[in-house]
């Protein structure tokens, strides 16, 4: 049916016709041998050129061998005896495959020195000879020929201190010392024995050795002798020069030192290892604490350095860290540690810093007055050459620049207000602005007091536009406070082209406007965003703003622009 | 298989609570079943009427066997061996383990529980197949002489080897080095593996193993009031649909170990359903008032689990927790040199070789059943972190799946066995008849 529609052929079949659409239909079938869905890939229809004829798909290759799988018996030449064990075996045209084991070649060992008898009595024989020279009863000296000096000293010192105290059991235990180390042919032949069974691993060899010596002791024993078998075997000592073992002999007294270290290391448990590292945090502290300090708080440093230092123990890090802050404030006007804690534990000291407390009463007095103000008193100071802290904190001229932080605030607040009256007065007499529909006459009517006014509102317009947040105020404020009320002309008329230009704008853009009007210093004492439209009567109704905004003019505000408009500029008071 | 070449070798793990046996090659045991058997001691019919003959223990009569009190010294003992034999109650039969203290003091029992796991089980004739067995990390030398004597001579095995549990554990999870943490039925057995071989001088093993902690939590359990009946004491009848009725049965001729062997059976699931380790040492003012778990006894009867949940399986952290469960006063004599399983662990690496300990600090294996329980490994790591070193990190790993944890040295062996290169190492009879039992001593480390 689809193939019909694909081929174009028409869908009601005619006599003659029927006869042509059987054989498409037959082609249609599903040819056997392919399931329908492989069928279905190939569009439904059967390739023109059949690829594979359907009835191969299902016939086998002709098997080129007869392989049969026969449970067969086998040897394997690792195997000194001929145990016969089963398996299955892939037999081809009835022969069972030949050669050995297949995992016959994985047994592989390590070459392991054999010594005979003669060469042991020659070269491997463990003498420790000693020396001991007596006067009278006591032993003068003793020297040791033989193995590794290691533990002369101690046996000497054993010995020496077993005959001056004429002590026999000391004595003995330092010739058990003595023999112990001693290697005998058995041993060494054990050694050697389960060398062989364990393919060299000391680990398992120390572990299954009769008596108890230690890994180290073992592979000396093992590479000693085998590097004497082998210089006592070479023709000539040059052969085996090259050879590992002649080149670098086994050093015991490092490896010894060396497991001793990591044992060391390796049996501190994390309990252990936390309070080491407290302990070095502390003595880190307690070591830059003794700077010695500067000025008068020196009694309380002292006292507070021993109190940290008797109660290191207890609190560690909390006592130390006061002392240290002290000094690091001390020693330079700089920024007080700014750390919660170390405030914290200086409180619980009782010591107060001149500087963290003329801090907070500045801080204190700019509560107030808001972040643009305290940037203003801060260069009011700078300007009459004044440090922003005192160099000499102390009492004195501590409550000097107090005073005159406030006296700066409190005369900057006046020049405020003292602008914003007479803005107010100028906006009254003007009486112009152009936004609004019903403005544009007073626009026109007072065209050149708008001009001198627009400076004002254009430097507020500026700002007009970020005028809803805060930050971005910023940027206008600083031009603001920088340059007072002094703009330049091509603000002005670009400004003014602005406010003309817009005919109709909301009550929304007048407030923001309106409030925006050269009173960037409320919004940031207010401290917060003044939410336009009814609110803002609200916010601006707070006591001590009345002073700046007549509200009476919210009600109307053409008209407040229009008070606006009119202000004339003043120079601005420095 | 790549490396692996069957010779269709079979595996037995005889351990002290269950035995597991199978075809190596395979990935669990085919057969397993507990490894005590029933004993009924059959004398001559002429003595039957002797009174019940001391019930005391077959090893009594045996003992006046030996002794040759009586005329009819031939008595026999007719061992029942497997869950099937065992689950039915007959009279005067005795439970008996062939085990003593981890070791194997009664041989006769071995052999028939071999025999039943041939026979019975497997199907197998042991002439064909090569044995691999699975010996404890401590075996003596007497004891592999033994089991080698017994397998050649009665069973007639082509070919023996025996394996530690803890280096075919190690396998069972593709490591050469590690250190195992078997918790089996009778004991837990703590051994560092290096390269394939067991460090002998550093195995510790507890006398707290599964058992053990099934015994507490019978006592607790008791002490609480709630008595746990054997399954063949009771009956229960439908009187009405859905509701039943449980009628008491007594058979007096029950032996105690049979009593108390059917008792265990149910403890033990309760302990399996419901105790998980916990997360912080047990303390019993922390853990008086947390839910209860309740849980259905064969007889119908629900009782609820609180405090025990944790505290049972905290013995094996804090041994000394055993004191305060009644009944158990006996396990106090032993109980200061017993240590908790964090101390094991760090005791026996401290007796290896420095070089090692980093490595096996960083590839701790858990396995047996016991160590099946949940949130064993967490607690185990936790604890450990606090012991071991800074410098070294600790790792505990243990399979996911609980079948292969109980069955890992089964598993193991069952790789070991398949191995093509393992072939060259079978203990063989011929080698055997050359040198006799102590060979073994060389031909399997």
């Amino acid at each position: 049916m689809d193939a019909k529609d694909i081929l174009g052929l028409p869908k009601n079949s005619f006599p003659p016709l029927e006869k042509k659409s059987r054989p498409p239909k037959e082609s249609q079938r599903k040819p056997d041998g392919i399931s329908r869905e492989v069928y279905a890939l190939t569009g439904g229809l059967a390739p023109l050129m059949p690829a594979i004829e359907a009835s191969q798909l299902k016939k086998k290759p002709p098997p080129l061998e007869k392989v049969t799988w026969q449970w067969l018996p086998f040897t394997s030449s690792a195997r000194k005896d001929n145990l016969h064990l089963y398996h299955w075996v892939r037999v081809v045209n009835g022969v069972p495959p030949t050669g050995d084991y297949s995992f016959a070649k994985y047994n592989k060992s390590v070459d392991v020195i054999k010594y005979t008898d003669e060469e042991y009595d020659k070269y491997l024989t463990d003498p420790v000879v000693y020396q001991v020279v007596t006067v009278g009863s006591r032993l003068t000296s003793i020297t040791r020929i033989g193995r590794n000096e290691q533990h002369d000293a101690f046996l000497f010192l054993l010995l020496l201190l077993a005959s001056s105290l004429g002590r026999d059991n000391f004595l003995c235990g330092a010739l058990a010392l003595l023999f112990r180390e001693m290697w005998t042919k058995e041993e060494t032949d054990q050694l050697f024995d389960l060398c062989e069974r364990f393919d060299l691993r000391f680990v398992v060899i120390a572990d299954r050795f009769p008596s108890s010596r230690t890994v180290e002791e073992l592979k000396d024993r093992y590479y000693s002798v085998s590097r004497a078998i082998l210089i006592a075997r070479a023709p000539s000592s040059g052969d085996v020069a090259a050879h590992a073992l002649v080149k670098e002999p086994y050093n015991v007294s490092q490896e010894m030192e060396r497991k001793r270290a990591l044992s060391m290391v390796l049996s501190q448990t994390r309990q252990q290892e936390r309070r080491d590292e407290e302990v070095l945090i502390e003595a880190k502290r307690i070591a830059e604490s003794r700077i010695p300090p500067k000025v008068a708080e020196e009694p309380q440093l002292v006292s507070s350095n021993a109190g940290a230092e008797a109660t290191e123990r207890a609190i560690p890090g909390e006592t130390v860290s006061p002392s240290n802050a002290q000094l690091s404030s001390m020693v330079a006007p700089t920024p007080l540690p700014d750390n919660a804690s170390t405030l914290a534990s200086l409180r619980m000291l009782r010591v107060y810093l001149r500087t963290y407390a003329l801090e907070q009463m500045v801080q204190a007095a700019n509560a107030s007055a808001g972040l643009r103000t305290i940037k203003r008193v801060e260069q009011t100071l700078q300007d009459l050459g004044v440090n922003l802290k005192p160099r000499v904190p102390t009492k004195a001229v501590c409550a000097e620049h107090l005073e005159l932080r406030r006296e700066i605030l409190t005369w900057l607040n006046l020049q405020k207000q003292v602008q914003y009256k007479e803005a107010e007065g100028s906006s009254f007499r003007d009486g112009s602005y152009g936004e609004t529909p019903g403005t544009p006459k007073l626009l026109h009517r007072g065209g050149d007091q708008d001009r001198t006014f627009v400076p004002d509102s254009i430097n507020f317009g500026a700002e007009r536009v970020g005028k809803k947040d805060q930050k971005r105020k910023a940027p206008g404020a600083p031009s603001a406070h920088k340059r007072p009320r002094k703009l330049k002309a091509s603000d002005l008329y670009a400004s003014q082209e602005r406010i003309q230009g817009t005919e109709k704008a909301s009550c929304w853009d007048m407030h923001v406007y309106k409030l925006g009007i050269g009173i960037p210093d409320i919004f940031e004492s207010l401290g917060r965003d003044v939410e336009i439209g009814q609110d803002c009567k609200n916010q601006l109704s707070e006591p001590h703003r009345t002073p700046f905004v007549d509200y009476s003019a919210l009600q109307n505000p053409c008209q407040k622009k229009n008070k606006y408009l009119l202000e004339t500029e003043e120079p601005r008071v420095e | 298989m790549y490396g692996g070449d069957e010779v269709s070798a079979i595996v037995i793990d005889l351990g002290s609570h269950t035995c597991k046996a199978g075809y190596a090659g395979e990935d669990a045991p085919k057969a397993v079943f507990p490894s005590v058997v029933g004993a009924i001691d059959q004398m001559d019919v002429d003595e039957s009427d002797n009174g019940e003959k001391n019930s005391a223990s077959a090893a009594e009569s045996k003992n006046n066997l030996k002794n040759d009190d009586s005329d009819k010294a031939k008595g026999k003992r007719k061992l029942y061996v497997g869950s099937q034999s065992l689950g039915y109650r007959r009279d005067h039969m005795e439970v008996l383990s062939p085990f003593k203290d981890g070791i194997v003091a009664d041989w006769d029992i071995v052999d028939s529980i071999w025999d039943h796991a041939f026979r019975e089980c497997l199907l197998i004739d042991p002439k064909e197949h090569p044995m691999l067995l699975a010996e404890p990390s401590s075996n003596t030398q007497q004891q592999r002489e033994r089991t080698a004597e017994l397998m050649f001579e009665k069973y007639k095995a082509p070919a023996l080897f025996l394996g530690k549990n803890a280096v075919l554990t190690s396998f069972a999870s593709g490591r050469a080095t590690s250190l195992v943490v078997d918790g089996g039925g009778g004991s837990i057995t703590v051994a560092p593996v290096h390269d394939g071989y067991v460090l002998q001088k550093a195995v510790a093993t507890s006398p707290i193993g599964g058992e053990f902690l099934t015994d507490c939590l019978m006592k607790s359990l008791e002490s609480k009031g709630i008595m746990i009946k054997p399954r063949y004491s009771f009956r229960r009848k439908e009187i009405r649909p859905g509701e039943f009725q449980t009628v008491d049965l007594d058979f007096p001729n029950t032996t105690e170990s049979y009593k108390l062997y059917s008792q265990r059976v149910i403890a033990s699931d309760i302990k399996e359903s419901v105790c998980r380790a916990p997360d912080t040492p047990y303390d019993e003012s922390a853990y008086s008032n947390i839910p209860m778990t309740s849980y259905e006894l064969p007889d119908g009867q629900t009782i609820e689990i609180g405090a025990d949940r944790f505290k049972i399986p905290d013995i094996l952290f804090n041994p000394s927790l055993v004191q305060s469960i009644p009944g158990m006063e006996s396990f106090t004599e032993i109980a200061p040199s017993v240590r908790g399983l964090p101390q094991m662990v760090v005791e026996s690496i401290s007796k290896c070789d420095v070089d090692i300990r980093r490595e096996l600090f960083s590839s701790i294996l858990l396995a047996g059943g016991t160590a099946s329980m949940q949130q064993l490994k967490e607690r185990l790591e936790k604890d450990l972190l606090e012991e071991s070193p800074q410098a070294a990190r600790v790792k505990v790993l243990a399979s996911g799946n609980a079948t292969e944890r109980r069955f890992s040295v089964w598993i193991g062996g069952s790789i070991l066995a398949s191995l093509g290169s393992f072939q060259q190492m079978w203990f063989s009879k011929s080698e055997y008849e050359e040198h006799g039992a102590s060979y073994i001593q060389r031909k399997c480390p």
